[in-house]
């Protein structure tokens, strides 16, 4: 799936070169604005690289009527300029494409990065009718999506030029954390959230919205979300866990325990405390619903090791797999700290680890811009 | 062990990169990494991870999945230059 379309901007996205006509400035290409803005009514967001000055993005914006996503002007290589895109939205490869008019830079990014998906201007009309660029659901979240990025680019750059910690710069812009149950209105959001989340994903699959509606009508799970707001915007719906509260905590023990069956938190979210708030409301709620452990089955991928950065903080721990076969004595000595659990005997899919939090130690502060 | 004073090095200078600041470069051994040491978020934890695969060809998320190594500039160094150790030809 393309979450983002990177343009170029001389003799692509406007119809003429940037610096070649400074007493007036080119406009932008109709047909390419068209699709840009048909693009980014998808949920698909836009962005600039472009071999200019930075000046040149704010007239793009102008002559298109579109606030980018992102924007890199300067004179690196093309190939550059989009993994710095990708770094800042949290995209891989595989979810961007690049429009260039110029054949070697072309090729450049081809060579350089050959997942990204790489379209002439002439090709671009074709290529959106194509499965990558049409999500099955486009939800309220996905059509504010180009403006939520804006808003993330407008926070970001205040952020860099403020000058105390992230806390006082999140009490600075007003942030708030609604946690709360989830309801029917939030199933296409919360499905979508589980088909883009790859970052902050504990299941590293999509859940249906079928599936999302049985869990609701459960007695035994808990689907709860999170909302985000600051002075800068409204993120909507950010973040999502599934908790099955009647788990034995384990085989034959009398605790109990929640299981968090799924979490899920959005790239957009990144970089403001909120998959932290998430745990440390979760191990809180749990313990005052009577569980001595939260426990969360996640998979071990490459793509959500920031999602195992976050439990690690939270007091999480990998469980010792009571049913793996005991290494013979002296082995465990030789070894680094923390080798990986390989072999499992326990019946466990293969790159699925069991976190275990439990309850009874210090847990995490709730920060005070979370409400619940 | 010869190695590892430039394993801890390199690893200073890519938290230097990634935190815009020079004091990974002086701070103890014993500097946490993640909150009140260096203060990475978990976004720019990984981002030091993939640097870690991609520079030394240590998979540490893959290898170690509590993560311990990455409690100290120290861990972090220690893992990773025991890692190229047991890989280095004849060692």
């Amino acid at each position: 799936m393309i979450k983002c379309v990177i343009w170029d901007l001389d003799d692509t996205l406007l119809t003429g070169v940037y610096l070649e006509s400074p007493g007036r400035r080119p406009p932008a290409n109709p047909e390419l604005a068209g699709l840009l803005a048909d693009l980014a009514g998808r949920g698909i967001l836009q962005a600039i690289a472009s071999r200019n000055p930075p000046e040149a993005a704010e007239h793009a914006e102008r002559v298109t009527g579109h606030a980018f996503a992102a924007t890199e002007c300067g004179w690196e290589a093309k190939s550059a300029a989009i993994t710095s895109i990708m770094t800042d939205l949290g995209l891989a490869a595989d979810e961007v494409a690049f429009v260039d008019d110029d054949a070697l830079e072309r090729a450049e990014v081809s060579f350089s990065l050959p997942d990204v998906l790489v379209l002439a201007p002439r090709d671009v009309a074709d290529a959106a009718s194509w499965p990558a660029f049409s999500p099955p659901v486009v939800t309220d979240e996905a059509r504010r999506r180009g403006e939520l990025y804006a808003q993330r680019r407008a926070r970001q750059d205040e952020a860099r030029a403020f000058g105390g910690s992230r806390d006082e710069f999140l009490r600075y812009c007003e942030q708030r954390l609604t946690i709360a149950p989830a309801s029917r209105p939030d199933l296409p959001r919360l499905h979508e959230l589980s088909v883009r989340t790859h970052q902050f994903s504990s299941t590293g699959e999509a859940v249906g919205e079928a599936a999302f509606a049985s869990l609701l009508e459960s007695a035994d799970h808990r689907v709860i979300t999170a909302r985000l707001s600051d002075r800068f915007g409204d993120d909507g719906l950010v973040g999502c866990c599934v908790i099955a509260t009647s788990a034995p905590a384990a085989e034959g023990a009398a605790a109990r325990a929640w299981e968090i069956q799924a979490l899920m938190m959005s790239c957009r979210a990144m970089g403001r405390g909120v998959i932290d708030a998430l745990l440390a409301w979760i191990c809180r709620a749990a313990r005052e619903g009577g569980a001595d452990q939260a426990r969360l089955p996640c998979v071990i991928n490459p793509r959500n090791v920031p999602l195992r950065i976050a439990l690690t903080g939270a007091g999480f721990r990998v469980e010792d797999q009571p049913t793996r076969v005991p290494a013979p004595r002296g082995v465990q000595g030789g070894r680094p700290p923390g080798p990986a659990p390989r072999g499992v005997q326990g019946g466990r899919p293969p790159g699925l680890a069991r976190y275990v939090r439990r309850l009874d130690q210090a847990l995490p502060e709730l920060p005070g811009w979370v409400s619940a | 062990m010869t190695g590892q004073p430039d394993v801890t090095g390199q690893l200073r200078r890519i938290l230097a990169e990634l935190t815009d600041d020079s004091a990974p470069l002086e701070a103890p051994l014993d500097t946490a990494l993640l909150r009140d040491g260096i203060g990475l978020d978990s976004l720019r934890g990984a981002a030091l991870l993939a640097r870690v695969h991609s520079q030394f060809g240590v998979d540490v998320a893959g290898e170690d999945l509590n993560l311990d190594a990455m409690a100290t500039i120290g861990t972090l160094a220690a893992f990773i230059a025991h890692r190229v150790a047991v890989r280095a030809p004849g060692g």
